[in-house]
């Protein structure tokens, strides 16, 4: 994949780099803030862009803007987001507007390096990805806490994943589980949470996402 | 030697006095009927200020350092008129009593008579007794004078006690609020530290990890190398959150530890005989850390001398920097350190004008 990354710290910035260039991919443009990250994109087209939420000059959340923008200028631009903090306003403004191909992950992630990739991955393939802290964050806040008490356990397991962005597959990989039984789960767990059927994997995590979060 | 120069002065602050008050006379008839306008008030204002300084009072304490609503200054300075003139008239007799004393000693050392009177041993004995008798009166109605004048203005000027009580009790309330910021201040800074420096190093140290596990076992090296730089940034993120050397050494230390550290050349002098209470040195602490890392950060100096001495029961910190000034006393590290030390009712000023030396000076009261 083309790849422009966006991150202030050198240190880190380098190490990105060096990781996704082993793995393969195209480094475009590594650059230290959002203007210089959206003037990037302007230039080089590329297929996604890894960005820090927090960057110079006021570290709050010009990251998340410069995203949104990215978003709004080029949509077919996969965006996946690093945070120090679940923020779910953060996550919120990210699953407004156009949803295929974006990613919030905790910045601590990219510790582990074959998560990390495999999020890129699902990314830049139009997938979602969305990091575990922040589904268990926006489950414990939902303000649907009925219909969620409704789920059993099994079922709740099944969407903390599906709100990932895990394929039912997967699922059923990490649950140790067959596929059909997770197919079942989530149409169990759909019909609860009067969610209709969708196709597209990342629309269902979205749905998801949206509904707790909303 | 000091009692004759202590009287001079009130013999000449009373003289002073009476200037002011034959001045006063002629000025303030037609100053009365516009005693509401701000020229005049602030006018009046100056002149009790100079009658205060004059009375060796503080003119601040007295409310004089902005223009009372309630026009106080005016009715003062028309209230001191009479004894002004009192001042004055003593003083004049006092000088005619010197005349006198020096006309005789001219006449009689010279054997001359004076109104017909030869000097005799009576006589000398009745001008020397009558002398000192009017001297010793006349003195102390210039003493009377002086301190009726500083009672008068004390009475009329000074907040009452009530008022007094209400003004510390606001700055008690600013001063606290102001830690409450200075704290949050840090902690955000603290945060800052962390998330933007320790995080990011333990990020990439794992990232290398992870790249030294899927097939480049050649990393191993870096990641040694950056563990130790991760723990070294800990050190200084600990030390610059609080410098435990402090409690452990004191103060001289712990600045010697700052210098260390600080990146440009940092002289040291701590003179103390004493080790100050714990609150005095941490504020004293953060006051020098701050103003040397402004320093070092800002102003481009290339040597900074901090300098902690005694003046009686205060404790004097002061930072001065060979770099281009243009330190901003409103930003963010000053203000914090203001609040700081405005808590432990001390004095901070800075003093940093274009081009530079930058000066900051913390005086902090102890016990």
């Amino acid at each position: 994949m083309r790849v422009i990354l966006a991150e202030d710290s050198t240190l880190l910035r380098e190490g990105l780099v060096r990781l996704l260039e082993e793995e393969g991919h195209e480094v475009l443009a590594a650059v230290g803030d959002g203007e210089a990250l959206v003037g990037a994109v302007e230039a080089e087209e590329p297929d996604v862009v890894v960005v820090d939420v927090r960057m110079p000059p006021t570290h709050t959340d010009e990251g998340l803007r410069a995203a949104l923008e990215i978003r709004r200028r080029r949509p077919h631009v996969k965006v996946l987001v690093l945070s120090q903090y679940v923020e779910k306003k953060y996550a919120t403004e990210l699953m407004s507007g156009n949803v295929d191909g974006v990613g919030y992950l905790l910045k601590d992630r990219v510790a582990q390096v074959s998560d990390f990739l495999d999020a890129l991955e699902r990314v830049g393939a139009g997938g979602a990805a969305f990091d575990p802290e922040v589904v268990r964050q926006l489950l414990a806040r939902t303000s649907h806490a009925d219909p969620l008490a409704r789920l059993t356990g099994r079922e709740r397991e099944v969407l903390e994943l599906m709100a990932q962005g895990l394929t039912n597959a997967s699922i059923a990989q990490s649950l140790h589980v067959s596929q059909s039984a997770v197919e079942k789960h989530v149409n169990a767990l759909f019909d609860k949470l009067s969610l209709s059927h969708t196709a597209g994997y990342s629309r269902r995590v979205l749905a998801v996402l949206r509904y707790l979060g909303s | 030697m000091r009692s004759v120069a202590e009287g001079l002065r009130l013999l000449g602050a009373v003289v002073l006095g009476a200037v002011t008050a034959l001045l006063g006379l002629v000025l303030l008839p037609p100053a009365l009927p516009l005693a509401r306008r701000p020229a005049v008030r602030e006018a009046a204002r100056r002149l009790a200020v100079l009658e205060a300084r004059r009375l060796r009072l503080d003119p601040a304490a007295l409310g004089l350092g902005a223009a009372r609503p309630d026009g106080q200054e005016l009715r003062y300075l028309a209230a001191r008129l009479p004894l002004g003139v009192l001042g004055g008239l003593t003083a004049a007799l006092l000088g005619c009593g010197l005349a006198v004393a020096g006309t005789l000693v001219w006449h009689w050392g010279r054997g001359l008579p004076v109104d017909g009177m030869l000097p005799t041993a009576p006589l000398l004995a009745y001008a020397a007794l009558g002398g000192t008798v009017l001297l010793f009166l006349d003195l102390s109605g210039l003493v009377g004078v002086h301190a009726l004048e500083r009672r008068l203005a004390l009475r009329m000027l000074a907040p009452d006690p009530t008022e007094a009580l209400r003004r510390r009790i606001t700055e008690l309330a600013e001063s606290r609020a102001g830690v409450l910021a200075a704290v949050d201040a840090e902690r955000r800074r603290i945060e800052r530290d962390l998330h933007d420096g320790l995080q990011q190093r333990l990020v990439a140290l794992s990232m290398l990890a992870g790249r030294a596990r899927r097939g480049r076992p050649e990393l191993l090296a870096q990641v040694h190398e950056q563990a130790q730089q991760a723990l070294a940034e800990l050190r200084e993120v600990a030390w610059r959150a609080y410098p435990s050397a402090l409690d452990a050494l004191g103060l001289a230390d712990a600045l010697a530890g700052m210098a260390e550290r600080a990146g440009i050349p940092v002289k040291v002098v701590c003179e103390l005989s004493a080790r100050p209470p714990a609150a005095v040195e941490t504020v004293s602490y953060f006051v020098a850390s701050e103003a040397v890392t402004n320093a070092a950060k800002h102003s481009g100096a290339t040597a900074v001398t901090v300098e902690v001495r005694e003046h009686g029961t205060m404790i004097a910190v002061n930072v001065h920097d060979d770099g281009m000034g243009g330190a901003d006393p409103a930003g963010g590290g000053l203000s914090g350190l203001a609040r700081r030390v405005a808590a432990l009712d001390g004095g901070f000023t800075v003093t940093s004008p274009p081009g530079g030396p930058t000066v900051i000076r913390a005086e902090l009261p102890c016990g």
